[in-house]
């Protein structure tokens, strides 16, 4: 991440200069705020709790491709129990604190060779493989186990719609396409691929408890 | 399903409607013409694909030399052909035929996407523009609190953004004017470049970026030079039609907003000429863009 750049203090040259550097003083704080205040509200620290399916959901058949250019078909994931997340690189809020949390659902299965974490990409045109693989590198993806998919975005949009996330109405305010809610969301998919349960991505204890999920799911 | 088809075949080839070729058989007909594959095309709609995703249900044109229209199981041998595909779509593949067995390969959608119409978001997977397409008209609250749309600029390249004010993270918005920043000075100070150019960055959010807020913060990038490029706002009802022409994606979360970045470089007739998604371009590229897109008026 770049440092906040200098030339906002450029001045216009404009003659109320007082008056515009009073309200560059107040965009610098308000945005400082914004970002302080949006990261502390971002963390949420209550308990990471299950969140049950809206309704009966299972991974469909997809064919994506992964940050590595790899075609990647649910064949592939067969029998695996799966942690599923949702991001478009541009995202500057959620997507982040999202992925940090896969990061360490990684780390905490990392020696468990029935788990596989996947990205689906809500913005394709922009999430090419070379720009998914930078932002796995930027999380500490370990491609083989986490993979950041990409691909038709006719397909991807399906996919998210059918096999995972209900839509928000009344938001005119929404241009996610579909108007998806809970994008902020980690999916659990048992090894029949059965959508199991949501957490919420924001929560830290969201790891932990995607951890003991995934361990009772092996026990069934 | 199998037979029946093995059986249609064999009628058919025995009728002469899909003769295999030249050598015309020694033995009796039926055993010897079916040993060489044949392949038809068929086109139909898919109208169910079991788990198991071996076969697929296909309601069918009539496929020349072969079979009526009718709705029938097709098999298909690898599993990975059906990935993506779903009931409603519009789809043609080729059918092979073989003594003991007959398969379906090379599916590919030929129009309407049944069961991803249906589904969230393909009003925005329809909607988006390609180069080439033409930009609908929109209209904007500038930062002098005119109104200005698309159309103001007709005879000049329009290379428009989007932003809001009080963006936090310097890698999104501030990049995108900052870029914008960038290619201005890069066409003003080259003597050869056109003159019939225009920049516009749009904010998301016209609940705080008044036209006076606007106008000072682009003096932040513009500096004092206002002819060329130009702050605006844009109303919810705006974005909401103009953002999935441009595949644009933006919501209001945890008191932000939360967007992709999409650039777009208009020609003088309002055509899109390029696109930039991300930021991971340059300041040099949307100058060449706006070089290439003034050209035409």
């Amino acid at each position: 991440m770049p440092p906040a750049s200098g030339n906002k203090k450029k001045s216009s040259g404009r003659g109320d200069e007082k008056l515009f550097l009073t309200i560059v003083l107040a965009l610098a704080a308000i945005a400082g705020l914004g970002s302080w205040f949006a990261a502390g509200a971002l963390k949420r620290h209550d308990d990471a709790r299950v969140i049950a399916p809206d309704e009966s959901r299972r991974l469909e058949n997809f064919s994506l491709i992964d940050s590595a250019g790899r075609r990647v078909t649910r064949e592939d994931v067969r029998g695996k129990i799966l942690a599923v997340s949702f991001l478009f690189t541009s995202c500057s809020l959620t997507c982040p604190e999202v992925s940090k949390r896969m990061a360490e659902i990684q780390s905490l299965t990392a020696t468990d060779d029935d788990v596989r974490l996947l990205s689906l990409t809500v913005d394709p045109r922009t999430d090419t493989p070379p720009v998914l693989a930078k932002w796995g590198a930027r999380f500490g993806a370990d491609t083989n186990r986490w993979r950041l998919l990409t691909g038709d975005k006719a397909q991807l949009l399906w996919l998210v719609g059918t096999s995972f996330l209900a839509t928000e109405t009344n938001n005119p305010f929404n241009s996610m396409p579909g108007n998806f809610a809970g994008t902020e969301r980690i999916a659990v998919v048992d090894k029949r691929g059965n959508v199991h349960a949501f957490f919420d991505g924001l929560r830290v204890g969201t790891p932990a408890a995607v951890a003991a999920e995934i361990e009772k799911l092996r026990g069934e | 399903m199998k037979t029946e088809l093995l059986l249609c075949g064999l009628l058919l080839a025995v009728a002469g409607c899909k003769p295999a070729a030249s050598t015309p058989p020694a033995d009796p007909p039926p055993t010897k013409l079916i040993l060489i594959p044949t392949t038809y095309i068929v086109r139909g709609i898919i109208q169910q694909i079991p788990p198991d995703l071996r076969h697929v249900t296909i309601k069918h044109e009539k496929i020349p030399g072969y079979m009526a229209a009718m709705t029938m199981d097709f098999s298909v041998r690898d599993t990975n052909a059906l990935a993506g595909f779903a009931p409603g779509d519009e789809i043609s593949c080729t059918l092979v035929v073989t003594a003991d067995d007959d398969w379906i390969e090379n599916l590919k959608r030929t129009g309407k996407i049944g069961g991803i119409a249906g589904s969230p978001g393909w009003h925005a997977v329809e909607a988006e523009l390609s180069i080439g397409d033409t930009l609908p008209d929109y209209e904007f609250t500038s930062e002098t609190g005119r109104t200005v749309k698309f159309s103001d600029f007709r005879g000049r390249a329009v290379a428009f953004t989007f932003f809001f004010t009080s963006c936090p993270l310097p890698e999104y918005c501030p990049r995108m004017n900052k870029n914008f920043s960038e290619a201005q000075k890069n066409l003003l100070a080259d003597t050869n470049a056109p003159t019939n150019w225009q920049m516009l960055s749009i904010s998301f959010d016209s609940a705080f970026d008044q036209p006076q807020i606007l106008a000072s913060y682009a003096g932040i990038y513009r500096g004092a030079n206002v002819d060329r490029w130009l702050f605006a706002v844009a109303s919810t009802n705006t974005l909401a039609s103009l953002a999935p022409k441009v595949d644009l994606n933006f919501w209001r979360e945890n008191g932000s907003i939360s967007h992709n970045l999409r650039t777009v470089v208009l020609d003088g007739s309002g055509k899109i000429s390029k696109q930039f998604d991300g930021n991971d371009w340059t300041p040099e590229q949307l100058a060449d863009a706006i070089r290439a897109a003034a050209k035409i008026r």
